[in-house]
């Protein structure tokens, strides 16, 4: 193994790893230092802070990754030897992550989702940006290719892709087109428009004007780790939508954001289950929509609380661009062609105020579901993309005749959901949903 | 109301009386237990008998509501085969009915617990990209569980799609 051509991971990668500690360190022991003399903590801080060099060193010594007969090898570990394999051609998506102090070394995670797993199996931290970068083409652009033709590649070309540095896919890489960006003004705007950003205000006023009122200064001391809360939900949103663009690369559509910590993104067109356009009820007198999507593989996680997840294409957006964007990720459909039909006028015993916001509809080539009057949600499926369908019905809906069909997409934000229709409708869109999407896969069969 | 849950083609094949059967064991064998479990725990305590007789009373009224709705949803099980999909009702307050495109299926399980193969029945369960897919069927005999396996495995490959 060891005279095939590896490479190594960044030699910042013990340093941008222990990047936290080191603060830590600096920031418990600054007096000690200062006085120019350790005390114990210190020390031990010290020590382990050198430990954890060592230790990071030998590991970086002994990390080597390269290509090898359509995988990525990576072999880690110090004390246990761990060799992992990725297929290169069961990978998902390849995405570039850089926490704030890998960027301010240069430094960035390349993050591989694999299929069948909901969880991120595969991670390279941390290379040169540039390392990334060119490895993340390398490995989409050899996927595309096993796709493609199912045979394995010819040893020849393997043997050259082997050093992810030599292969031409930079030069078959197409410019980036920019589709969408989001300005900054419209991202503070969109966020103070939140129920987390009012609440933030409305606890912070609160808490400034109530002590002045009661005249008890102890009750101050109370709201403080709520708006401080608050306050980091919210600045977690604009910190993880900052310059928010997407764009079209030769892989897919591309979505790079971030203040700190910046992302970058490729969603395969050809896996996208449905968009979900979200309109909040004060963006919407605005004009202005969120737009999120369903990809095969990518579980519906979150990069932690507040932050946009992975499944967001738009944070905030005009309704005519989130509408262009999703048009052009559904083939060219138009979703205001769609035409939506109300729940009956006996579903208003069960769902007496959202019944005026529920709509369903189909045409040739989507399924459209709407509901919610505070945030108003429009699902999108593809009949192409519908798994199976179901009707369920409670003791209350039997009694008033209704009942609700679901459309099962894969995990993600989106799902269509015909609710409360009338008994009699309920099995007729089943059926008619059936047939559609079976016609819809046929081309798709291989 | 029935053309909701109306079969689509033939009849719905039902699924083995063994399984409202099994059921119907269980929920005696726990109401047992219970009754026997209260008697003790009265005559351990030196409880007031009238208690004793309200408890059990509330117990065996619990058992026999059980029994009712379990012999109700065992009965409401039912499945149909069709060319391309498959479709299966259950439920009797609750009632559903899926359907699942054979081309959509990722893989099939047969689950048998000890006390199912005691009643010689088995679960069949059909699994696509979507965890929102509810395709179960329990209370299959052994054999139909298998041949209903085989075909679908066989129907599933031949109309396979991607995602």
């Amino acid at each position: 193994m060891s005279d095939k051509p590896y490479r190594r991971l960044s030699p910042l990668t013990p340093v941008a790893r222990s990047g936290i500690f080191v603060v830590a360190v600096v920031f418990a022991t600054w007096r000690d230092l200062l006085r120019g003399d350790l005390g114990p903590f210190a020390l031990v801080l010290l020590g382990l802070l050198i430990a954890g060099l060592i230790y990071g060193g030998a590991s970086w010594l002994l990390t080597k990754y390269w290509i090898e007969a359509d995988e990525l090898r990576v072999d880690t570990g110090v004390i246990a030897r761990q060799s992992r394999r990725i297929r290169i051609d069961r990978l998902q998506g390849v995405d570039i992550v850089q926490p704030f102090v890998a960027r301010l070394l240069g430094l960035a995670e390349l993050r591989m989702d694999v299929a069948g797993g909901g969880k991120r199996e595969g991670s390279l931290a941390f290379l040169s940006l540039p390392d990334a970068r060119e490895l993340k083409d390398v490995l989409l652009a050899r996927r595309d290719a096993a796709r493609t033709d199912t045979s394995p590649l010819p040893d020849e070309s393997s043997e050259g892709a082997s050093n992810p540095s030599a292969t031409s896919a930079r030069s078959q890489v197409e410019p980036d087109r920019l589709l969408a960006l989001v300005d900054l003004r419209m991202l503070l705007l969109s966020t103070l428009l939140t129920p987390e950003a009012i609440a933030l205000v409305v606890v912070a006023l609160g808490s400034v004007v109530l002590p002045l009122l009661v005249d008890d200064f102890g009750r101050v001391g109370v709201s403080l780790p709520l708006v401080g809360g608050l306050a980091l939900v919210v600045f977690r949103k604009i910190a993880g939508s900052y310059r928010f663009t997407v764009s079209q690369t030769h892989a897919g559509l591309q979505v790079r954001r971030g203040l700190f910590e910046l992302s970058s993104q490729t969603i395969a067109l050809n896996r996208l289950q449905g968009v979900v356009l979200s309109e909040p009820l004060l963006w919407r007198q605005l004009g202005w929509v969120r737009l999120d999507v369903s990809i095969a593989g990518y579980a519906a996680s979150s990069d932690g609380e507040g932050g946009p997840s992975a499944s967001t294409v738009l944070p905030v957006g005009d309704r005519a661009l989130a509408m262009w964007l999703a048009q052009r990720m559904l083939d060219g459909v138009d979703l205001d062609q769609t035409m939506l039909t109300r729940a009956p006028e006996q579903a208003r015993w069960v769902s007496p105020i959202g019944r005026r916001f529920m709509g369903f509809g189909t045409d040739e080539s989507l399924t459209v579901s709407r509901t919610g009057w505070f945030n108003r949600r429009t699902h999108v499926v593809p009949h192409a993309r519908v798994q199976s369908l179901r009707v369920t019905q409670g003791p209350v809906q039997r009694r008033l005749g209704l009942a609700d069909v679901h459309v099962d997409s894969p995990p993600g934000p989106v799902t269509v959901r015909a609710r409360d229709r009338l008994a009699t409708e309920a099995r007729t869109i089943l059926e008619q949903e059936i047939t559609l999407s079976r016609q819809a896969r046929v081309p798709s069969t291989p | 109301m029935n053309d909701l849950f109306a079969p689509p083609g033939n009849d719905w094949r039902p699924v083995s009386p063994q399984l409202g059967t099994m059921r119907h064991v269980v929920v005696a064998a726990t109401a047992s237990v219970m009754s026997v479990a209260v008697v003790v725990l009265f005559l351990v305590l030196e409880l007031p008998i009238w208690l004793l007789v309200l408890t059990l009373v509330v117990v065996l009224a619990l058992a026999l509501f059980a029994w009712m709705v379990i012999g109700r949803n065992a009965r409401s099980w039912g499945y149909a085969e069709r060319d391309e999909d498959l479709y299966i009702k259950h439920g009797a307050m609750f009632r559903e009915l899926v359907a699942v495109p054979y081309g959509r299926m990722q893989f099939i399980d047969i689950t048998s617990g000890p006390l199912e193969q005691a009643f010689g029945i088995a679960s069949v369960r059909l699994h696509t990209a979507s965890p929102g897919t509810s395709a179960r069927i329990p209370g299959l005999p052994k054999e139909e569980a298998a041949r209903l396996r085989d075909r679908l495995t066989s129907l599933g490959e031949s109309q396979a799609a991607g995602l």
